[in-house]
């Protein structure tokens, strides 16, 4: 096979590759849309009426297809039908939520009469499992789902917020309070050292995340957990994947449907860090470095939390139709979303534009698309949050003549801000265009061509400033020159998928099978710039041109005033080939067979492909003649085994490659010279990380499903984690280079449940949903047989102290640091007890947990670990009458937080409140030291290690929907006001902000650095729809 | 339905085909190791990357000037609680094998061998002028030669690497075994490196001739081969090529830049990433004026070393009160002007070492201050402890007193001119000669070692023979090596 013909040749003469594989792209999915031209043949015109089993009443709205085809319509209010049949069109099916599908065999036939059984909602409700949906009851996998009620309880900041609390096994910690900022999201435990977020599928297109997804915009989300569910993502399955169908027209609805909702709130900040005011902070001062202040009753007292924390307003609005007709479906919104940040100077507005359409081109062939257009702004404040925390009480913010007061050793918070203008704008275009063509009666034929683009420019500029000391010098506070510095990244990726279904009732037996191939190309590229002295500080000027900066004090006179430019690119490939079987025999017997074998471009040529196979059996007991006396409404056993895999490294880490970035200097004047050389190695022998999952599952409904649950097991082990390891110096990768292997194994172990009663009582529908998992998290291996490193360091604070050690036995990411042990309270106590020579009486005694005689750094130990042992959640749900209120509580328990922000002192910072109990002499305490401006005291040791269990009121929405015989005479469907709170209550003993505190880098979490808090958020909202 | 099939099976090898070509995907704008380096310029680049090194922050043992800290000259510095646990430590000798810093300069030094083993392994077989080719690697071995010799003085023997594709579980080699490489890469670099006077402006600081026999004059007094030592270092001192500059500060300071007494220095611009140097920040004044971080500060016991008078104590001590360069030298608010001891006695004063000061307003200045590794200064003492070693004091004399001479700044009534003969109380002389010239360039802790005055000295202050000598091998590399390093005696 020639395989040049369809390329375009370049001026050198080579194919063109880009051109070849779209072309390549285009023409696989021609030839399927070819193969699905409609034949013409004699017609037949059949009428009918569908009515309801039990009443017979008529059933306006169902569907009617010819099976094989898309060719059908809707019945009308009479219940009422009216169909041309081609030759050969001998089979009707009969669809209509809430029913049983009927499908008939209406051969010869001109008039019919079709009943309906009311369906096992629960048990034939559809459930979207990747590459194509099963009934629930033939599922095998452990999957979750929310619903469109669900995802608008919260107002969410994010899309994945909406799942905090309402999904067991699966924990979302929000990094930061700052407006626009993401959500860690992390389904059943912690399973690499590497990006341990899911993957995101929706509507087809694989993205890594949904932050550019307009809440409102989403019928659901399917969460999938296990390997039986996962395993058809393949190699990228291993962190869970989330499933999202946003919302479309159907062909139920008799008329567009249009809503409108629109939220407008209050942001605040729980609470205040309980800090020394400006007496306390003098006094203590003066015991440190005596005759500091000499009246500590005259200093000022400025509280400067107060200062940079605001109340902030945060809104939401969009409007969305949707609608269908004979032949397309279509749904369109537009939603605009703003919040201003609790930190002065922080903001973030987003607009989203959703078009989702589908075409019936024919009887057999549809085409659609799913378009998602998001344009944002955001602006960033400078970290105010750590520079308030840690700013003198005595100090003024302002000085009389109201320019910035001088705040030694952090800077002057406000000035900070007053100075920054650090914006970032772009946006997101999610979409993609399919198209389905039924074969026969059995087969969907499906191709996608999606592609995700994202634009993302900032720009920051900083005027040149100087804040003086109160003598009138300049303070270290100061800009010398304006800095103005642009970026932009774009990060496109397409992806290609071909997709055959084939569906087949025979008797007993169901069958439901899929086979697919896909391709991806994911490619990033970032260009930056920066420069100094622009020539005026109006925005007018805000863009990086040459000037040159005559800098008298070194020997080079001029400098060009552009520097640290970057622009830097890559990109890489995937191809996959997939199948999966699901059978069922009965409603009684299901087993899920999946596999893919994956390929990337990450690998070297031996280790590109990946197979990940998975295997799973259920039994509906239910079903079971034996099982008719129990009280089971419905009652399944599943267990599944699979393996998936996680490729989510830098797409280049098996090449060795050449530092060409270096500088060397020579000469008389010095003078720069280009340099390079060998730069890291890498390591081609790099391969897919392997997890390995067996799940055991059980569901379960009682007393005519009033009460439903689900419970799972799951045992989790991930082999071959790619890991950045230490490696032996005299390799000479260099101070602080990492190399990546295939070294590691953890563990996560746990048990989920779910539980949700429901039930009326006259007037009120009420529903109460526990749920909780387990999590044992433990590395089992690392550095294997590499003969590199067995441990990694992580949680580097800002001092280059590192506060997270990693190693076999313990959590991913466990503290680990000095234990405590009392304080020194005499000399003779000091003498007995081995210590440092920096240690005096009155400061913390360091256990010798080696039991040498000597403390240093061979005595850091385990402190606990930042993943919680259980993350819990209840879900409260109230109907009455036009009323409804909704309870969220979300909670952990067994975590530890590492309080970062306390340990970094070089200077003379203001401290915490629990300072004031400090040890003064003998028997005063043996907790708190004497106090010190930084030092000994300060080093990592459980003294910075605190409590993470917490409890939250995480929603609280009440609702009222105005009457519908009021609304009827507007011609209005619903319209609903509704108040909600978000984070109204929080019990936990930690004593920052929030004890929420995550982190995308896995050996970094649970340490709270002085992060942007968490907002209290309270609504005020109404929605209508007609 | 047939169509379908073929058309199927034709996409299906389609895909197959291009499987390769789809999943082959380079680097964009960086080049892979396999193609590099290839040309004249390809060597040129890597051979100037081998410099890059000594730039390097962690070069400069560490970060943190800790061999001055270990020696009796200098005590942490910065304010009392910046470094304590970290840098303290080296002030007592309480610093346990995880010790801050021994693994940065551990690793740094390899990444310099490394950078200096791909000239050395690859530039021979490319085609090029042989002249600026065998240049080339003779710079690289001198550098290699300047590496090893910081190891194999901090450390004892270490894994000895010649190649860029080292044993992961490379073992540790005798001190001889390397000190061997080290003398015979020098060899190669005396033998084929141009004189600093046969080098264009533009290529100074480069390895010269003299400063490989100047550097392996020190290499052979480390070893107690004084006949060497005084061969290499009469050598340089008979090029007739160096001298002494005139003013003491410029020896170190920016008006001597590659002059007459730089032997061999390390070029740096006043910028902070790219091409500037660190090591002057970490030591230069802090507080007001804002020039660093105030690291190595001098101690009671180098001032009472100057004899009065001496104009190099202001050369190399910094005061409170000073004014340098127009500038008033006001300190630290978080340091105390004064530490007392328990009895009342000064202990510790504030202030600043003097020899990485360059004039400028900002802390970024500091980073183009040139750290000269050799001054002629050095190797007129080398050669005069030397020849005293080898019986000739009267040879060693002139030597001794030209350094003197220059430090006197023409006052006749200090430091006079030596005239003592006896063989042992003029090594003492030299050694303090030494002691005071060389003050903060990093060389104390290691002359007291290598003449045996380590445990006299430097006892009182923790120094515990037959440990201290050498620093502990970076536990972290002991535990990457899975116990192939051994550790140092008694650590």
């Amino acid at each position: 096979m020639k395989k040049i013909h369809t390329h375009t040749l370049n001026r050198s003469g080579h194919p063109t590759k880009k051109m070849h594989f779209l072309s390549q792209i285009s023409a696989i999915a021609l030839i399927f849309l070819l193969a699905m031209v409609p034949q013409l043949t004699a017609q037949q015109i059949i009428r009918g009426t569908v009515v309801e089993a039990v009443t017979l009443d008529p059933l306006p709205g169902v569907n009617v297809v010819v099976k094989g085809t898309l060719k059908g319509v809707a019945t009308n209010m009479d219940g009422q039908f009216e169909l041309n049949l081609a030759e050969g069109e001998n089979i009707l099916v009969f669809s209509f939520t809430g029913f049983e599908t009927v499908e008939l065999n209406v051969a010869g036939e001109t008039q019919i009469t079709v009943e309906m059984q009311p369906a096992d909602l629960y048990l034939d409700e559809l459930v979207v499992i990747g590459y194509g949906a099963v009934r629930k009851r033939d599922l095998t996998g452990s999957v979750a789902s929310i619903r469109s009620g669900d995802i608008g309880k919260t107002t969410a900041l994010n899309a994945e917020q909406s799942l905090q609390g309402r999904i067991s096994g699966v924990q979302i910690t929000t990094t930061s309070g700052a407006p626009g900022a993401s959500a860690a999201v992390r389904i059943r435990g912690v399973g690499t050292f590497n990006n341990s977020s899911p993957i995101y599928v929706v509507d087809g297109v694989i993205l890594d995340d949904i932050s550019f997804l307009n809440s409102a915009d989403i019928a659901s989300m399917e969460v999938l957990k296990d390997a039986s569910a996962t395993a058809i993502y393949g190699s990228r399955g291993a962190n869970g994947v989330i499933l999202v169908q946003t919302r479309t027209g159907s062909a139920s609805m008799d008329k567009p449907v249009i809503s409108v909702t629109s939220e407008y709130g209050i942001q605040q900040i729980e609470k205040q860090i309980d800090l020394l005011d400006g007496r306390q902070f003098a006094v203590i001062s003066n015991e440190i470095r005596p005759g500091t202040y000499n009246n500590v009753d005259a200093v000022p007292n400025t509280n400067w939390q107060d200062l940079i924390f605001d109340i902030a307003p945060i809104q939401s609005h969009q409007i969305s139709v949707a609608g269908s007709s004979d032949k397309a479906d279509f749904y369109a919104s537009f939603g605009y979303f703003a919040q201003d940040g609790t930190i002065q100077g922080s903001s973030f507005e987003r607009m989203t534009l959703k078009l989702n359409n589908t075409f019936r081109v024919s009887q057999n062939f549809k085409v659609g698309n799913n378009l998602t257009f998001a344009p944002y702004s955001q602006t960033v404040a400078p970290n105010a949050v750590f520079a308030a925390y840690r700013a003198q009480p005595v100090l003024n913010p302002y000085y009389d003549d109201g320019s910035f007061g001088v705040v030694y050793n952090v800077g002057n918070p406000l000035a900070s801000i007053a100075y920054s203008n650090n914006k970032n704008t772009g946006a997101r275009i999610v979409g993609n265009l399919f198209a389905e063509a039924i074969i026969g009666t059995d087969f969907l034929i499906r191709s996608s061509f999606g592609t995700d683009a994202a634009l993302n420019r900032g720009r920051s500029f900083t005027p040149a400033y100087v804040i003086y000391n109160p003598d009138g010098s300049p303070s270290q506070q100061q800009n010398e020159f304006s800095d103005i510095s642009k970026a932009q990244g774009i990060n496109y990726n397409w992806l290609f998928e071909q997709t055959v279904n084939w569906n087949k009732s025979m008797d007993r037996h169901n069958i439901n099978a899929v086979a697919g191939f896909t391709m991806q190309q994911t490619r990033s590229e970032d260009f930056r710039l920066a420069g100094q002295n622009v020539i005026r500080d109006g925005s007018d000027f805000w863009y990086v041109t040459p000037s040159y900066i005559i800098d008298e004090a070194s020997n080079i006179n001029m400098l060009n005033s552009i520097y640290n430019g970057v622009d830097a690119g890559q990109y890489y490939n995937m191809m996959s080939f997939l199948g999966r079987v699901v059978y069922s025999y009965n409603d009684k017997y299901m087993t899920t067979v999946t596999m893919r074998r994956d390929g990337s471009s990450k690998f070297a040529e031996d280790n590109r492909w990946g197979y990940f196979p998975s295997f799973a059996v259920g039994w509906n007991i239910h079903n079971e003649s034996f099982a008719s006396d129990l009280p089971f409404s419905d009652l399944k056993i599943r267990a599944s085994w699979g393996q998936i895999g996680n490729e989510k490294i830098s797409y280049f880490d098996r090449f060795s490659r050449v530092n060409s970035g270096l500088l060397a200097v020579f000469g008389n004047p010095d003078e720069a010279y280009v340099a390079g050389t060998y730069g890291k190695s890498g390591n081609p022998d790099l391969k897919w990380e392997t997890t390995t999952q067996t799940d055991i599952g059980l569901e379960f409904g009682l007393f005519d499903r009033r009460l439903s649950g689900e419970v799972d097991f799951f045992n989790r082990v991930t082999d071959d984690i790619l890991v950045e390891l230490s490696t032996p110096g005299h390799l000479g990768n260099g101070q602080g280079q990492r190399v990546r292997y295939n070294a590691a194994s953890i563990l996560n172990r746990g048990i989920e449940f779910s539980l949700k009663w429901e039930d009326t009582i006259s007037d009120l529908n009420y529903a109460i949903g526990v749920l909780g998992n387990t999590i044992h998290n433990e590395v089992q291996a690392i550095g294997g047989n590499s003969g590199i490193d067995s441990l990694l360091i992580g949680g580097y604070l800002a001092n280059g102290q590192a506060v997270t050690l990693t190693r076999v036995g313990r959590p991913i990411g466990a503290f680990y640091g000095y234990v405590t042990d009392g304080v020194f309270q005499n000399q003779a106590d000091l003498d007995s007890y081995p210590h440092m020579s920096q240690a005096g009486i009155g400061d913390l005694k360091f256990k010798d947990v080696n039991e040498d005689g000597v403390i240093n750094g061979l005595d850091r130990t385990y402190l606990g670990s930042p993943i919680p042992d259980f993350v819990y959640g209840v879900n409260l749900d109230f109907n009455w009458r036009n009323w409804d209120l909704g309870i969220g509580l979300q909670g952990q328990m067994g975590n530890k937080i590492f309080n970062g922000k306390n340990v970094v002192r070089p200077d003379p910072y203001n401290f915490e409140a629990h300072v004031w109990d400090r040890w003064t002499g003998e028997g005063t305490s043996n907790t708190e030291p004497r106090p010190s401006f930084g030092g000994y005291n300060f080093l990592p040791s459980d003294r910075f290690i605190h409590d993470g269990s917490f409890l939250r009121l995480r929603t609280l929405t009440l609702g009222y929907s105005l009457p519908s015989t009021f609304l009827s005479r507007l011609s209005i469907d619903n319209a609903r006001f509704y108040l909600k709170a978000n984070n109204l209550i929080t019990f936990t003993k930690y004593t920052g902000y929030t004890p929420e505190i995550g982190s995308n880098d896995v050996l970094s979490n649970g340490i709270d650095y002085g992060t942007y808090p968490i907002p209290r958020v309270i609504t005020f909202g109404f929605n209508t729809t007609f | 339905m047939k169509k379908i099939n073929l058309i199927s099976v034709t996409m299906v090898s389609l895909i197959l085909i291009s499987c390769t070509d789809f999943l082959s995907v380079n680097p964009q704008s960086e080049l892979t190791q396999e193609a590099f380096p290839k040309s004249a310029s390809d060597a040129l680049m890597a051979t100037n990357a081998a410099y890059t090194t000594l730039r390097n922050w962690h070069y400069h043992s560490g970060g943190f000037p800790i061999l001055d800290i270990m020696s009796d000259d200098t005590h942490k510095g910065s304010n009392p609680n910046d470094g304590a646990s970290t840098i303290g430590p080296y002030d007592d000798f309480s610093y346990s094998t995880t010790g801050d810093g021994l693994d940065r300069w551990w690793t740094t030094l390899y990444q310099g061998i490394r950078y200096s083993n791909v000239v050395i392994e690859k530039i021979p077989d490319i085609t090029m002028d042989n002249t600026v080719k065998e240049r080339y690697i003779a710079e690289a071995k001198f550098l290699r030669g300047l590496y090893y010799f910081d190891l194999v003085r901090a450390f004892g023997g270490v894994p000895l690497i010649t190649t860029t594709e080292p044993d992961l579980r490379a073992p540790r080699s005798s001190a001889d075994d390397v000190y061997a490489l080290i003398i015979s890469d020098l060899q190669t670099a005396i033998d084929v490196l141009p004189e600093k006077d046969e080098y264009g402006s533009a290529d100074l600081g480069r390895a010269t001739k003299g400063a490989a026999q100047a550097l392996l004059a020190r290499v052979y007094l480390f070893r107690g081969d004084f006949t060497n030592a005084e061969r290499y270092a009469m050598d340089v001192v008979n090029s007739g090529l160096y001298g002494l500059e005139p003013v003491f500060i410029d020896a170190n300071g920016e008006n001597g830049e590659h002059g007459v007494e730089s032997v061999f220095e390390i070029g740096a611009v006043s910028v902070e990433s790219g091409v500037g140097n660190q090591y002057a920040n970490t030591q230069g004044v802090r507080g007001n004026p804002n020039r660093g971080w105030g690291f190595n500060r001098p101690s009671v016991d180098l001032r009472q070393a100057f004899v009065s008078g001496d104009p190099r104590r202001n050369g190399t001590i910094i005061e409170l009160g000073d004014v340098i360069d127009g500038i008033e030298i006001m300190g630290d608010s978080s340091t105390p002007d004064e530490t007392l001891d328990g009895q009342g006695n000064v202990i510790e004063i504030e202030s600043y070492n003097r020899k990485v000061w360059i004039a400028g307003l900002t802390t970024t200045t500091q980073y183009g201050h040139n750290r000269r590794l050799i001054r002629y200064s050095d190797v007129l003492l080398m050669a005069a402890e030397a020849l005293n070693e080898n019986n000739k004091s009267a040879q060693a004399l002139p030597l001794l007193n030209q350094v003197r001479e220059r430090a006197r700044q023409g006052n006749n009534n200090i430091l006079p001119n030596i005239t003592e003969t006896n063989k042992d109380a003029l090594r003492d002389i030299i050694h303090n000669e030494r002691r005071v010239e060389l003050a903060l360039e990093g060389h104390r802790f290691w002359d007291l070692v290598r003449t045996g005055k380590a445990e006299q000295v430097l006892g009182p202050m923790g120094f515990v023979p037959g440990k201290h000598e050498l620093l502990p091998i970076p536990q972290s590399e002991i535990d990457l090596s899975q116990g192939t390093i051994t550790q140092n005696p008694n650590w």
